[in-house]
């Protein structure tokens, strides 16, 4: 970073690093939870995965876009570019002080680097960044990108199913997000001044211990939902066709 | 003198090795030095043993380590150092109770988020410069009696004298991850005011510590310290202040003075979020 880009940061660095620790539970958080309880709702059959993702999609693109960018695509941009700002200026000394939170600290870096990486790709690899049609089929497709379609979500099992090192990344990528967002909810809570004595702060790290289970929970069902999908029988137009309309 | 004296009857001695450097900026090296074992020795009586030989295991002749100590009872500070690998205080470290940990060698080095200026001296400057940013004292710069001061709750008093223990020794900083060292060098034609200053300029704007933190509670909450409130409550959200904590938490565990200082600056960040929206909303 240059002298000006560093002084600008320094200048706002409260205002900056308040916003850094609220995008993360809204929207971003929120948004995790919602994307992997809808993800895992493949456990329950590619028919209602396909009629909720159907759901989301019948909003239309003129709202979808602005609303994925508002709240998905630039917070993420400004939490993980502040994000890594933060642990360029850090010094991790768990060889040191071999203590339980500076092992959650220094984890909770590494994360929100294997996070925000993993994102970065795992929305070219779905999303395909922007829906343009010259981008999507001139970049993102060759690049190996842009593999679902939410009239078919069978294709999103088709492209985790890849091969072994995308389910891997996939698996390291989710639960890499799932504990940077669960640790940064009690970071948090002391950064915001919610729980304050070291007795609150533990009782508050045992009840986020446990949400954060539900939440990998979440992130594995829906992942491992997609492994196990039949997609030669799907890979047809047949469970595309109405997905509306098919009730179970 | 008469050590070996106190040492008849089973002189056993053991070996310190020190980390030594013999100017600022210039490199650092170890050196190894044998001490007699005498009953009831801390780090401190090891050094003026090692002054007083002024000679290493393989006999050559050296200067005396410098270091640096005052109250010899854990409330000064100044003798901090890293003591077998662990930052705390010369004075209550006590060789047998460390050769117990690590038999027959105790190992020495100054603390590493600081300037040495000589050996296991230090220049902690920056510690005091983060009190000075936040105002760290109640300002009752007046020669009029003022009456009695208000009287305070004994909870208040408890929580204010858990935080006034501070002795600005330094270990909660050399334990941060997100504090991190500034060394800087005199250029050849700057005044030794110039230098100064510009020391201070680089320590304000870098990351303050818990210790800082704490203070900024203890003095908003003292009832005359309040007044200032909102001036430490600036100092505490300008450049280098409480946000860049990374709640990695190792402060409150190495503090030698058992600070809560974990709880100051989680109730420190409260104060200064509602600090921050209220300057948003009224200015």
């Amino acid at each position: 970073m240059n002298a000006s880009a560093a002084s600008v940061f320094g200048q706002n660095e409260f205002v900056l690093r308040r916003w850094h620790s609220l995008t993360g539970l809204l929207p971003i958080g929120a948004f995790l939870c919602f994307h992997l309880a809808t993800n895992a709702s493949i456990l329950d059959g590619p028919e209602l995965f396909q009629r909720r993702v159907g759901q989301i999609h019948s909003l239309g693109a003129t709202t979808l876009v602005p609303l994925e960018w508002a709240f998905i695509f630039l917070p993420i941009l400004f939490h993980g570019v502040i994000g890594l700002i933060i642990v360029s200026r850090g010094q991790r000394n768990v060889h040191l002080y071999p203590y339980a939170t500076n092992w959650r600290y220094t984890l909770q870096r590494w994360s929100g680097v294997v996070a925000f990486l993993f994102i970065i790709w795992h929305v070219l690899h779905m999303h395909g960044w922007v829906h343009l049609p010259w981008w999507t089929e001139h970049v993102a497709a060759p690049l190996g990108g842009a593999r679902f379609d939410p009239e078919n979500v069978l294709t999103a099992a088709t492209a985790i199913q890849a091969s072994p090192l995308v389910f891997a990344v996939y698996l390291v990528g989710v639960l890499a997000c799932v504990y940077h967002f669960t640790h940064g909810l009690w970071t948090m809570g002391i950064t915001w001044g919610v729980w304050t004595s070291p007795r609150s702060q533990r009782t508050a790290n045992i009840l986020i211990l446990g949400f954060g289970c539900i939440v990998a929970l979440m992130g594995l069902g829906a992942l491992i939902g997609m492994q196990v999908q039949d997609t030669k029988a799907g890979s047809a137009q047949s469970a595309p066709a109405a997905p509306l309309e098919e009730g179970r | 003198m008469n050590a070996g004296a106190r040492a008849e009857g089973g002189a056993r001695s053991f070996i310190v090795r020190v980390l030594r450097q013999d100017r600022p900026g210039s490199e650092a090296y170890w050196e190894s030095h044998s001490v007699v074992h005498e009953p009831d020795m801390n780090v401190i009586s090891v050094l003026q043993r090692i002054a007083e030989q002024a000679r290493t295991v393989e006999g050559k002749r050296v200067a005396p380590v410098v270091w640096e100590c005052n109250c010899l009872e854990e409330v000064c500070g100044a003798c901090t150092m890293i003591i077998n690998g662990r930052v705390r205080q010369a004075c209550t470290a006590l060789v047998d109770r460390l050769l117990e940990e690590r038999p027959g060698a105790i190992e020495l080095r100054p603390m590493t988020k600081f300037p040495v200026l000589r050996d296991l001296l230090v220049d902690r400057t920056r510690i005091f410069a983060a009190l000075h940013k936040v105002k760290a004292w109640v300002p009752v710069d007046s020669y009029h009696h003022m009456g009695p001061g208000p009287r305070r709750s004994q909870d208040e008093q408890q929580m204010a004298y858990h935080y006034s223990k501070c002795m600005s020794c330094g270990c909660c900083l050399e334990a941060c991850p997100q504090f991190l060292k500034i060394e800087l060098t005199r250029g050849r034609d700057e005044s030794a005011e110039a230098f100064r200053a510009r020391c201070f300029a680089a320590y304000d704007r870098s990351f303050m510590g818990a210790h800082a933190i704490a203070q900024v509670e203890l003095f908003n909450q003292n009832p005359i310290g309040k007044m200032s409130a909102r001036e430490r409550l600036d100092a505490l959200t300008s450049e280098g202040g409480i946000q860049n904590c990374g709640n990695a938490q190792n402060c409150v565990k190495v503090c030698p003075k058992d600070i809560p200082l974990t709880r100051a600056i989680a109730l420190a960040g409260r104060h200064a979020t509602l600090h921050a929206l209220r300057n948003w909303f009224d200015r």
